[in-house]
């Protein structure tokens, strides 16, 4: 969904979340605005627009703050939305920026009371010698209205900048981090938070790792993973104490040392996890790979996935334009079979587990015309070219996809190329393998 | 050698970065910089690791430095003061210098994100670096003394009055808190009319007005403090007062480390060109581009490698 306006950098996307039916996605952007896309229901009379994406609610999430004692300016940008799992007929979804996360509810509106006795249509009231019988006032319909409202805001829970938030599977707390610390929220509850894991050093000299990303396990409401810039996975539980500094598993893969580069630490720090939706993996992201672990092996990665390794002779030009530091996002498919995660030059890429095959695609205007099918790209890296290879050279690395989201039963993704939203949907294989 | 040119790049790229990173919108990123403090602490010992006659430290290679160790007792040729010419720029605090200098290294550089107002130990990032070397070559030299007041527990706390009365600040240094909005780096000399006390380096927080509230080694003899802006008032999070704490970002003795023993090097070898170098670096974040080394100017010719990165900024 192009942005009609000229393109800012408020527009630009910073978060995409499918809910868990896939019904509705949400975007967060960098001017704190969150736009939410519901699917139209297939219909018979326009098959060719069955279920394609409209835009169901905007609203803005929040604001940039000042914090004047500090002196110190809150980005408004959106760092992370999660929607909670439906109790009723509202929506509701957490968004957070650096220092705040608030609770939002969607509701509908469709019908409205006529028939008022007191008071005629225009909501005047009426004049009481011309009421001569009493009515009941029905419900007739409307247009659709959407009204989100916040209904939380927790705030105060962070010193640093909030990376990541994770609904658990009790639906009724929740996790947020920021570089150091990890605190458990109820949704309820706005004015305190637990605080369950602190690796801040006594000596800040004595900082070696933050916090990057973190999440809980979508069945164990006890189990929790966070990982760190130093490239670790720290699963923790938290029955075990109440403060989770002790890891009950460590994944950590020894560094390659043939590998070895002023930038080793730096694309070793994992960007982002995600545990696979049967709860058995975990997916995480540093600057050339994706991994999966297997819960139950904490030495090594089952999986590597090379996602750009041409740019590995390129780090230090990539630190000085400061790409290095992009965080890229991945994620599972439904089925946990296929794994996703962007790249430069609007590239982005998928990794098939089973048959170990790969494929780039580009989201572009020019490649996605509605309907259209997209063509497989390749990078080159010297050699042998072929007609529509992209060399490394010409890769734009402003053109970065750090954001994508894979629908929780079907074959559609949602990628955000800086300020534009691409949905694909893959129609002839609809069904998850 | 293109090692060695290759991480003299790298460290000047690395501060420029870090320098950049103050007028960052939302606060100095603690993640981004942890990393290139990291990448500067590599290329720092690669730089090191093989000596070479350009190479100010005379004679003796010495070993890196173990990670996330500060500069600890410099050996044979470090322990010299810096002239007493370098030494005039920055007011000294009438306290014994092993008080908190060991924080400013630190601080002056990933300081509070409260960038332009935090303003007693932000300084440009130029001065910054000359000031951590002056508190690390105290601390150092402390050290040699057979420890001092070396402190090293939780500095939060750490009150420092202003000592004395306002002194002419010296280049670069901030002024108090408040004055400069979201993204301003203050760095212009501030003349002796503003009557609030310029924090000397070696102080690194203010904690209300009470000063008293550090340790007993930061009296301000004779001096009440005129105005102390409450610069860290307590964090409405958590609640308990424990948690009265800033985002710390000063992270890092690799920082200190890298510009402690650069700089005290640096003021050593050529005490004239002290001065220069101190009104070079003033201009420096003007004049310079990162990555790029200045070594046109007279002044910078004799200078070695680590200095002219240094300069740069």
């Amino acid at each position: 969904m192009p942005s009609h306006r000229m393109p800012s950098e408020a527009d630009i996307i910073s978060t995409v979340e499918f809910n868990h039916t896939g019904e509705l996605l949400a975007t967060g952007d960098k001017g704190g605005r969150v736009v939410i896309f519901q699917r139209e229901p297939e219909s018979k009379n326009a098959p060719h627009s069955q279920g394609e994406y409209d835009v169901y609610s905007t609203f803005q999430s929040h604001e940039p703050e000042f914090d004047y004692l500090k002196s110190l300016e809150i980005e408004e940008k959106i760092n992370k939305i999660k929607w909670l799992p439906q109790q009723n007929a509202a929506h509701s979804l957490l968004s957070t920026n650096d220092k705040t996360i608030k609770l939002w509810k969607i509701t509908e509106r469709d019908k409205r009371p006529e028939g008022y006795n007191l008071k005629d249509e225009e909501g005047k009231l009426k004049d009481l010698s011309t009421v001569t019988s009493l009515q009941v006032p029905v419900l007739k319909p409307m247009d659709l209205m959407v009204e989100v409202s916040p209904r939380r805001v927790f705030a105060n829970g962070h010193t640093y900048h909030i990376n990541s938030i994770s609904v658990n599977s009790d639906c009724e707390t929740y996790m947020s981090a920021d570089d150091l610390r990890i605190n458990l929220w109820h949704l309820a509850i706005t004015d305190r938070s637990f605080n369950i894991v602190d690796i801040k050093p006594a000596n800040m000299e004595d900082l070696t790792e933050v916090i990057t990303a973190s999440e809980f396990h979508p069945h164990h409401c006890n189990l929790f993973v966070y990982s760190s810039s130093k490239g670790s996975l720290r699963l923790c539980d938290m029955r075990a104490a109440a403060l989770c500094d002790k890891h009950s598993k460590l994944f950590e893969e020894p560094e390659d040392p043939s590998n070895r580069s002023f930038f080793s630490e730096i694309i070793s720090s994992v960007s982002d996890v995600k545990f696979s939706h049967s709860g058995r993996y975990m997916l995480t992201r540093d600057y050339l790979t994706v991994k999966v672990w297997d819960l139950n092996m904490e030495a090594r990665p089952i999986e590597t996935y090379q996602v750009h390794d041409y740019l590995r002779s390129k780090l230090c030009s990539l630190y000085e334009n400061d790409c290095i530091f992009d965080k890229f996002e991945c994620a599972w498919n439904g089925s946990d079979s296929v794994i996703m995660t962007g790249a430069y030059n609007n590239f982005f890429r998928m990794f098939d587990r089973n048959t170990k095959r790969d494929v780039t695609l580009e989201a572009s205007r020019e490649s996605s015309k509605p309907r259209a099918v997209l063509k497989p790209r390749r990078v080159c890296v010297g050699g042998k070219r072929r007609r529509d290879d992209i060399s490394v050279d010409s890769l734009d690395f402003t053109k970065k996809i750090l954001h994508t989201a894979w629908h929780p039963a079907e074959n559609i993704i949602a990628i955000a190329a800086t300020n534009n939203l691409y949905i694909f949907q893959d129609k002839v294989n609809s069904e998850m393998h | 050698m293109e090692f060695k040119l290759e991480a003299h790049r790298i460290v000047s790229i690395s501060l420029g970065k870090i320098y950049n990173s103050r007028g960052q919108r939302g606060g100095i990123k603690l993640h981004k910089n942890l990393l290139v403090s990291l990448v500067l602490r590599s290329a720092r010992q690669v730089y090191l690791s093989d000596p070479c006659p350009g190479l100010y430290l005379a004679g003796s290679p010495v070993p890196p430095p173990q990670p996330g160790e500060p500069a600890a007792g410099p050996p044979a040729g470090w322990g010299e003061p810096p002239p007493p010419a370098a030494r005039a720029a920055w007011p000294e605090p009438e306290t014994p210098p092993g008080a908190p200098p060991a924080r400013t290294a630190g601080r002056a550089v990933d300081a509070e994100p409260a960038a332009p107002g935090a303003g007693d130990t932000l300084q440009g990032g130029e001065a910054a670096a000359t000031a951590e070397a002056e508190a690390a070559w105290r601390r150092a030299e402390i050290r040699a003394r057979g420890g001092g007041r070396g402190r090293r527990g939780p500095r939060r706390r750490r009150g420092c009055a202003p000592r004395g009365p306002p002194r002419p600040a010296p280049p670069c240094a901030c002024p108090p808190g408040g004055e400069a909005g979201p993204g301003a780096l203050s760095c212009a000399p501030r003349p002796a009319k503003d009557e609030r006390p310029v924090p000397p380096p070696g102080c690194p927080r203010k904690r209300g007005a009470a000063a008293g509230d550090g340790p007993a080694d930061c009296p301000a003899p004779g001096s009440s403090p005129l105005k102390k802006p409450r610069r860290h008032p307590e964090e409405p999070a958590g609640g308990a007062a424990a948690e009265e704490e800033e985002m710390e970002t000063g992270n890092v003795a690799n920082l200190i480390s890298i510009f402690g023993s650069s700089f005290s090097g640096l003021l050593r070898k050529s005490p004239a060109g002290g001065r220069e170098e101190a009104e070079a670096e003033e201009s420096g974040p003007e004049a310079a581009e990162p990555g790029q080394i200045c070594c046109d100017q007279p002044v910078l010719r004799d200078i070695n490698p680590w200095s002219t990165a240094i300069v740069a900024f």
